[in-house]
């Protein structure tokens, strides 16, 4: 192939690249500041901290084991709570791959694809995708998500840092950029009556189950107990609707 | 704080760590979806189910690192940092989802406030 022919196929990955850094890749990184903060507060490198933003890419899952360590949770509950918090990948990566899959691609881009996929990723993915020709979709999908970790895993060594570097008040306002940030995405990603519900009881049961269970497995009861029950009511509230 | 395990401790502790406890239980359900993906419905109750209780659990971690938070965060008042965590929920409900003007706002009530009172 020659050269400007490569450059051609090249071209959706910059364009993706591009307009993640317009705004997306620093909404992100900002949420990942505080990842930072945390990993610093628990004692570990700072290693530690910017390669659980290449490896884990995902905030609830980097925010979980810091905090919980922090916590002195048990590492069995440690993973299990993490385990629960991803499986949203499950639902969500299904989603996704249609849009990405092409003729003849092999497994392996398709896992790679995959690891991509975390709220912002997928959220913007499943808008700007289907705007795009379909071969031009995996390209421009990986450029987008490469600038996505990239300014990610600047904002988690610049976190680590600063946090011992500024203001106690700063250094609060670094701490809780996560769950200021992870409180905005769930309200923004909330689609009706369950959602909203999950998220009121999520936040209700949590002091209830970190005094009746704790030990790190309130948090996973808590989730299991509030999603549960935001789903029966939802389905109740459907059928309802549905037989007036 | 959370002891290493006795066995494994050392230098790369903190590594293989993230790499069992983090990095595992999160990359496995994108690696799943992939072997998965022509078969599993999306529209299915199992997946709706599983998308709230991971939405309740996100909420349960928020409610946790605000009301016994780590480091500095402890001490902010309780009263600043529930009010962090009102703001930004009321501006993407006003304003029709501007996430970056929620967190903004919801960081200025929170370092304003300590600011003030710390």
């Amino acid at each position: 192939m020659s050269s400007l022919g490569r450059w051609q196929r090249l071209r959706p990955a910059l364009i993706g690249f591009r307009d993640a850094l317009m705004l997306p890749a620093w909404v992100v990184g900002l949420g990942l500041v505080g990842v930072g903060s945390l990993a610093r507060d628990v004692g570990y490198p700072v290693e530690v901290a910017v390669l659980s933003t290449i490896l884990v890419w995902a905030g609830p899952s980097q925010v979980l084991f810091f905090a919980s360590i922090a916590a002195g949770a048990a590492w069995s509950a440690i993973a299990l709570a993490i385990g629960f918090a991803s499986l949203r990948f499950l639902p969500m990566t299904i989603a996704l791959l249609p849009l990405l899959r092409r003729p003849g691609q092999g497994v392996g881009i398709q896992i790679l694809m995959s690891h991509y996929v975390a709220v912002t990723a997928w959220t913007e993915a499943l808008r700007r995708l289907p705007a795009l020709p379909p071969e031009q979709r995996p390209t421009y999908f990986l450029g987008f998500a490469n600038a996505l970790i990239l300014v990610s895993a600047l904002c988690t060594y610049a976190g680590y840092y600063l946090a011992g570097a500024v203001p106690v008040p700063v250094a609060a306002g670094l701490l809780a950029l996560s769950p200021i940030f992870f409180m905005t995405s769930l309200t923004v990603g909330a689609r009706g009556f369950g959602d909203g519900l999950a998220i009121f009881l999520g936040l209700a049961l949590s002091p209830v189950a970190s005094w009746a269970i704790g030990g790190g497995f309130d948090l996973l009861a808590g989730g299991l107990v509030g999603g549960t029950i935001a789903f029966a009511a939802q389905r109740w509230r459907r059928r309802a609707r549905a037989g007036a | 704080m959370t002891a290493p395990i006795a066995l494994l401790d050392g230098p790369w502790w903190p590594y293989l760590a993230l790499l069992l406890f983090a990095v595992i239980p999160t990359e496995m359900w994108r690696w799943l979806a992939v072997a998965f993906a022509r078969r599993l419905d999306d529209g299915s109750p199992w997946l709706e189910w599983v998308r709230l209780v991971a939405t309740a659990l996100l909420a349960g971690v928020v409610a946790k690192l605000m009301l016994t938070p780590p480091g500095v965060l402890a001490d902010v008042p309780l009263l600043v940092r529930l009010a962090a965590i009102a703001v930004p929920v009321a501006i993407v409900i006003l304003t029709n989802r501007r996430v970056m003007l929620a967190v903004v706002a919801a960081e200025a009530v929170l370092i304003g406030g300590a600011w003030w009172l710390i």
